[in-house]
C-alpha cells in the first residue's frame, strides 16, 4: 500500500464524520422497532431521511446525539479535533464534548417554554461557557447580540423576548432552528424541521440550512420528498426499523409508492394544496 | 368496525365505579359518626353555651388595642415568625427537593433516603416539634419561627419534589443535547418550568403559616395568639374579641397583599 492510498484513506476515515454501524432498539418487551441500521455520513453532504410515520426515523436521530442508547450496534463520531466518540458508549464528559458539536432541531422542539427566544437560543451554547458563570450570572451581553443575529437570519427577531410558550408552532419552529445554529456544531441533526412551516416559509428555511449543510453535514428527517429532492444530496429511506434506500437525491414515483404506501396520497395531496403560487 | 373499546373505559362502566366509591364513602361516613357518637344534633341542642360566650364577649374592647402597646409588637412577632418560619423552611424544602426529585438526584440512593426522611418528618405532629424546639431554645417566638419551617419543610419539600419529577422532559432532553452538564440543566430547563409552581405554592405557604403561627403562640407564649389566650383565660373576654376581630382584619389584609404580590410574581397572560 503506497503512501498516497493510506493518506486518502485516513483522509476518508475522517471525513466520515458520522457513523452508523448495524444499530438495534427495541422495546422493553423486546419488540424491536430499530432492526440494525448502517450508514455513514461525511462533510458536505445534506441527507435527507424519508420514511412513513413510525419507521423509527426519530429514534435513529436520537441514537445519534446519545439521548437514546441502542440495544446493539454503535454510533461512531469524528469531532472536529479528529478525535472518534462512540457516542454509544460514551458518558459523562465524554459525551457532553461530544454533544456541543451536535446540533438537534428536535421534531416538537422541545424548548423551554418559560424562557423567552433569546434565552432559548443562547441555552444552545451552555456546553461551551464556565459552569459558574452560566449557573450564576447567566449569559454576556455580547452571547445575547450573537443569538439576536441568528434570530434575525431567520426571521424572528422581533419575538426574541416572548416567552416561547406564547408563539405560534411555525415560529417555534425558527427558534429551534436558531438554536440549533446558534450552538455551531460539527454535525446538525434536524428532526422535521419545516414540518410546522407553511410551503414558501419551509422552502426559506432549506434554503437557510443548505448552505450550511457545505460547512456541517445535516442530516434531516423530512416528509416532503419534493423538497427533499430539490435540496438534499442524498436520501435515506426508512421503513419499519430498517434501510431500504441509500443513494442519491433522486427518487422516482414508484419508489415512493414502494416506500410510504397509503400515505403517499395524502403526502401528495397536502403538496398540491400547499403548493406556493 | 375493527376497533372496539375496552369494557374498563366504557363510559357507562366508569360511571358504576364512580357510584361504587361514593357508596362505599357513604357507609364509612355513616358507620364512624355512629361509632363516635357525633350527633349534629348536639351541636343545635347546646347552642345556648355558644350564645353566652358571644353575650359575654361583646361588644369588643377595641381599647386594648392602644392601651396595650405590647399588642403591636406581638402581631409583628406573629407576622415574622409566618414569614421567616415559611423563607427559611421553603428554601430548605427546594433544595432538599431537587436532591429527592427521581429526575434531578444525584443518586437514587440519596432520593430515597431524603423521600423516606421527607415522609417521617411529616407524620409527627406540629406541636411535638414546637414542644422539642421549646426545650432546645426555649419560649418565645424564635422557637416558633423553627417549627413553621419544620413543617413548610415536610409539607412543601414532598410538593416541590412532586412538581420537579412532573417538568416536562422534551426541554430538558434539548439541553442535554447541546453537552450542557447537569447543574446547567436544572437551572436552565428544570428550574424555569417549576419556579412558578414553587412560588404560588410558598404564598400558600405563608397563608397557613400565618395562622399556625397564631395557633402555636398560644403554647410558645409568643405573638398575638399568646395575647388572645391570656385575655380569655384572664376572663377579659371583651379585650378577646377585639383581639380576634383585629386578627382577623389582619390575616385578610396580609393575604390580599400575598394575592397580589403572587399575581405579581407569576406575570400574566400577554393576550388583551
Ligand atoms: N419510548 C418509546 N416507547 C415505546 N415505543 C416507542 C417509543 N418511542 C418510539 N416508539 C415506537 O417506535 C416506533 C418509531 O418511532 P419514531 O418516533 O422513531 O417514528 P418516526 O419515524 O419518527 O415517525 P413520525 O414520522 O410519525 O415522527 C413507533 O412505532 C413508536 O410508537
Ligand atoms: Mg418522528
Amino acid at each position: 500500500m503506497g503512501a498516497n492510498t493510506a493518506r486518502l484513506l485516513s483522509f476518508q476515515i475522517l471525513a466520515r464524520m458520522i457513523d452508523v454501524r448495524q444499530i438495534t432498539k427495541s422495546t422493553k418487551e423486546g419488540v424491536p422497532i430499530l432492526k440494525g441500521i448502517s450508514f455513514t455520513v461525511t462533510k458536505g453532504e445534506f441527507v435527507g431521511i424519508l420514511g412513513p410515520s413510525g419507521a423509527g426515523k426519530t429514534l435513529t436521530m436520537r441514537c445519534l446525539n446519545g439521548l437514546t442508547r441502542p440495544t446493539s450496534g454503535e454510533v461512531l463520531f469524528t469531532d472536529h479535533e479528529h478525535n472518534l466518540v462512540n457516542l454509544t458508549h460514551a458518558r459523562g464528559r465524554e459525551l457532553r464534548k461530544a454533544r456541543r458539536q451536535i446540533g438537534v432541531i428536535f421534531q416538537g422542539f422541545n424548548l423551554v417554554k418559560r424562557l423567552s427566544a433569546i434565552d432559548n437560543v443562547m441555552i444552545g451554547q451552555l456546553g461551551r461557557i464556565n459552569l459558574l458563570r452560566s449557573l450564576v450570572y447567566g449569559f454576556t451581553d455580547d452571547e445575547a447580540r450573537q443569538a439576536l443575529a441568528v434570530l434575525e437570519h431567520l426571521n424572528v427577531a422581533h419575538l426574541a423576548h416572548r416567552p416561547v410558550g406564547s408563539l405560534s408552532g411555525g415560529e417555534q419552529q425558527r427558534v429551534a432552528i436558531a438554536r440549533a445554529i446558534y450552538q455551531q456544531p460539527a454535525v446538525m441533526l434536524a428532526d422535521e424541521p419545516i414540518a410546522n412551516l407553511d410551503p414558501t416559509n419551509a422552502r426559506k428555511i432549506m434554503q437557510i440550512l443548505t448552505p450550511l449543510a457545505k460547512e456541517m453535514p445535516i442530516i434531516g428527517v423530512f416528509h416532503q420528498p419534493d423538497l427533499v429532492m430539490e435540496f438534499c444530496t442524498r436520501i435515506i429511506a426508512l421503513k419499519e426499523g430498517v434501510v431500504v434506500r441509500d443513494g442519491d437525491s433522486k427518487m422516482t414515483r414508484s419508489e415512493l409508492v414502494d416506500l410510504y404506501g397509503a400515505e403517499l396520497s395524502e403526502i401528495e395531496a397536502s403538496q398540491r394544496i400547499l403548493q406556493p403560487a | 368496525m375493527n376497533v372496539s373499546l375496552d369494557k374498563q373505559y366504557l363510559p357507562s362502566e366508569r360511571y358504576k365505579r364512580h357510584a361504587a366509591y361514593l357508596a362505599v364513602l357513604a357507609v364509612v361516613i355513616i358507620g364512624l359518626c355512629s361509632y363516635f357518637k357525633f350527633e349534629p344534633l348536639l351541636f343545635i341542642s347546646d347552642f345556648h353555651y355558644m350564645a353566652d360566650l358571644v353575650v359575654e364577649m361583646t361588644p369588643p374592647n377595641f381599647e386594648v388595642l392602644w392601651r396595650k402597646e405590647k399588642i403591636f409588637a406581638s402581631i409583628l412577632q406573629t407576622l415574622s415568625m409566618a414569614f421567616l418560619g415559611t423563607l427559611a423552611g421553603g428554601a430548605v424544602a427546594m433544595g432538599l427537593a431537587f436532591l429527592a426529585a427521581r429526575n434531578t438526584t444525584p443518586h437514587p440512593a440519596v432520593g430515597a433516603v431524603i423521600r423516606t426522611l421527607l415522609a417521617i418528618e411529616r407524620v409527627i405532629p406540629s406541636l411535638v416539634i414546637l414542644l422539642l424546639f421549646l426545650i432546645a431554645v426555649g419560649l418565645g417566638p424564635f422557637a416558633g419561627m423553627l417549627s413553621l419551617a419544620v413543617g413548610t419543610i415536610g409539607m412543601f419539600g414532598k410538593l416541590f419534589a412532586n412538581a420537579i419529577e412532573g417538568a416536562e422532559k422534551e426541554p430538558i432532553d434539548a439541553v442535554h443535547s447541546v453537552g450542557a452538564s447537569k447543574l446547567q440543566v436544572i437551572r436552565y430547563a428544570v428550574i424555569p418550568q417549576v419556579l412558578p409552581s414553587f412560588i404560588a405554592n410558598l404564598f400558600y405557604a405563608f397563608d397557613i403559616n400565618l395562622r399556625a403561627a397564631i395557633g402555636l403562640g398560644v403554647f410558645g407564649g409568643a405573638g398575638v395568639g399568646y395575647e388572645i389566650s391570656m385575655a380569655m383565660r384572664l376572663v377579659r373576654y371583651r379585650d378577646a374579641l377585639a383581639l380576634i376581630c383585629f386578627t382577623i382584619l389582619l390575616v385578610f389584609a396580609v393575604e390580599k397583599l400575598s394575592d397580589w404580590l403572587r399575581s405579581r410574581a407569576l406575570g400574566q397572560d400577554l393576550l388583551k
